[in-house]
């Protein structure tokens, strides 16, 4: 899938901010965190998945997503992320003063 | 304007979750533990191990267990082992097997969903996150007995029986059951008995020179120097001796004491704060206890309670006490009783909790009866007898 493709669902950067914030997260959690069905939440995964950027690990009935410490993508998509939100941080602060 | 002062320099030591580097008079205990484990630092995966320890409240059962903990997850680090230990106490999670299973899994994976599996699939899945971590696991279970009230013989049984499902695997989990006394073991079946009770660890009560010896070092790291006479951890440590050398109450009872301090801003722990701390645990004194005592033994414990009132002793002698019941029945009118009857009244009066008396030999001429008053502040106590002694009660 194109990179336009694949960051055009804001559901799918949310996704990754809240593998980001917690580590892993069980397909229904996310769900409900993201306030999405099931099936949505499991077909963005997917995608991630699909794209190197997410490691399922699969415990019985539980799978649990985290983001791919050895793909390459979700290292540059943690850094755009971080590096955005910094810089949103520092700007807000600049406005307050 | 007084500045305040407090006693304490870092009263997390004092908190009931610390545990101290060094365990005091629990060194044997401790080794024998490493003893029975070693092989978990030597060849890693061979053998599990279950081990129960046992003992009253306040024997420094949970402590043994943590500290042994600690001191092996950091031998294990040193040599590369992924060791980690989990204490899960049993009673916070009501006995449910599936929460405790639930603890410890979160160690691993702290937002692995709470609900939609069963027990039993939960410890394969604790048995498949060890597996992937290749880490080994000593699950300190505390208050065991909490486990085998709800979930009986199988529970226990699927525990211990884990490693010896997985023929040809690393043996990874390991089990420490603390529980206070045998009998709930005696509620379990043959077989399950049968897997836990080969190591058993007995933690005896303290005497009463050992919780002198816990609180000290206690003083020392909670307390600014100075701050706690030696004559109020001998009057805590005589407390919680006669409470089945309850170590754990004896320490609270030091932290109270030194709440007392700071409330009243007094820089230092004298034996009143202890009394206070003791007396707002224990209702230890009721007006009903007073009343019935006759117009003398009333007069000789006022006396007794104006001494602890107005100096620092956690003890006074019988004959400093019968000096002050003399002085009391001149303000009174009354005659003083003699010696011999005086003693009668503080057999008496021990025997009904109010006061403490030992025979000492420490004065040098020969043996004297010393009164202790540990549970009733000083103050409260003088208030009350004035009370009744006024309404000629």
């Amino acid at each position: 899938m194109d990179v336009e493709d694949v960051f055009s669902s804001s559901l799918r950067i949310k996704i990754i901010k809240s593998l980001m914030r917690l580590g892993e997260l069980n397909v229904s959690e996310i769900a409900r965190r993201l306030r999405v069905n099931y099936e949505t939440a499991n077909r963005h995964l997917k995608i991630l998945e699909d794209e190197g950027i997410l490691q399922p690990k699969r415990f019985g009935r539980i799978r649990l997503y985290r983001l791919n410490e050895h793909s390459s993508k979700a290292k540059a998509v943690q850094q755009l992320i971080e590096t955005w939100e910094s810089e949103d941080r520092q700007h807000a602060s600049r406005t307050l003063k | 304007m007084s500045r305040y002062k407090s006693v304490f320099k870092d009263e997390t030591k004092l908190d009931i979750n610390y545990v101290p580097n060094k365990l005091l008079h629990r060194n044997k205990e401790l080794d024998m533990l490493k003893e029975f484990s070693s092989f978990m630092l030597q060849s890693p995966g061979k053998m599990a191990q279950r081990i129960i320890i046992t003992g009253d409240v306040g024997t420094g059962k949970t402590a043994l267990s943590q500290r042994f903990g600690a001191d092996m997850t950091l031998e294990a680090a040193k040599r590369g082992i992924n060791l980690r230990y989990v204490h899960v106490n049993c009673r916070e999670y009501r006995g449910s097997l599936f929460l405790i299973l639930q603890q410890a899994v979160s160690v691993f994976h702290p937002t692995f969903p709470k609900r939609g599996y069963s027990a039993e699939e939960l410890l394969q899945t604790f048995v498949q996150v060890l597996d992937d971590e290749n880490a080994y696991v000593i699950l300190a279970l505390d208050e065991f007995e909490s486990l085998v009230e709800r979930e009986g013989s199988e529970a226990v049984y699927k525990l211990t029986r884990l490693s010896e499902a997985r023929h040809g695997k690393p043996q990874r989990l390991s089990l420490i059951c603390i529980l206070r006394n045998l009998k709930a073991i005696e509620r379990l079946d043959d077989s399950t008995k049968s897997t836990l009770q080969s190591n058993i660890i007995r933690l005896e009560r303290y005497a009463k020179q050992q919780l002198v010896d816990i609180l000290n070092d206690r003083v020392s790291l909670a307390f600014k120097p100075l701050a706690v006479s030696d004559e109020a951890v001998e009057l805590i440590a005589g407390l919680a001796f006669s409470e089945n050398g309850n170590a754990r109450f004896g320490i609270e009872l030091l932290w109270r004491a030194g709440k007392y301090a700071d409330t009243e801003n007094l820089g230092a722990v004298p034996p009143e704060c202890v009394r206070k701390a003791v007396s707002s645990i224990i209702p230890a004194m009721r007006k009903s206890d007073l009343a019935p005592l006759s117009l003398h033994e009333k007069l000789f414990l006022l006396g007794v309670s104006k001494i602890f009132k107005d100096n620092q002793e956690a003890h006074v002698s019988l004959a400093e006490a019968e000096q002050t019941y003399a002085v009391i029945c001149e303000e009174f009118g009354e005659e003083s009783n003699s010696h011999t009857q005086l003693w009668k009244y503080v057999q008496n009066l021990a025997a009904l909790g109010i006061l403490d008396a030992e025979v000492s030999a420490s004065d040098g001429r020969g043996r004297s009866t010393m009164i202790c008053l540990p549970r009733i502040p000083a103050d409260t106590l003088e208030k009350e007898l004035k009370s009744l002694l006024e309404k000629g009660e």
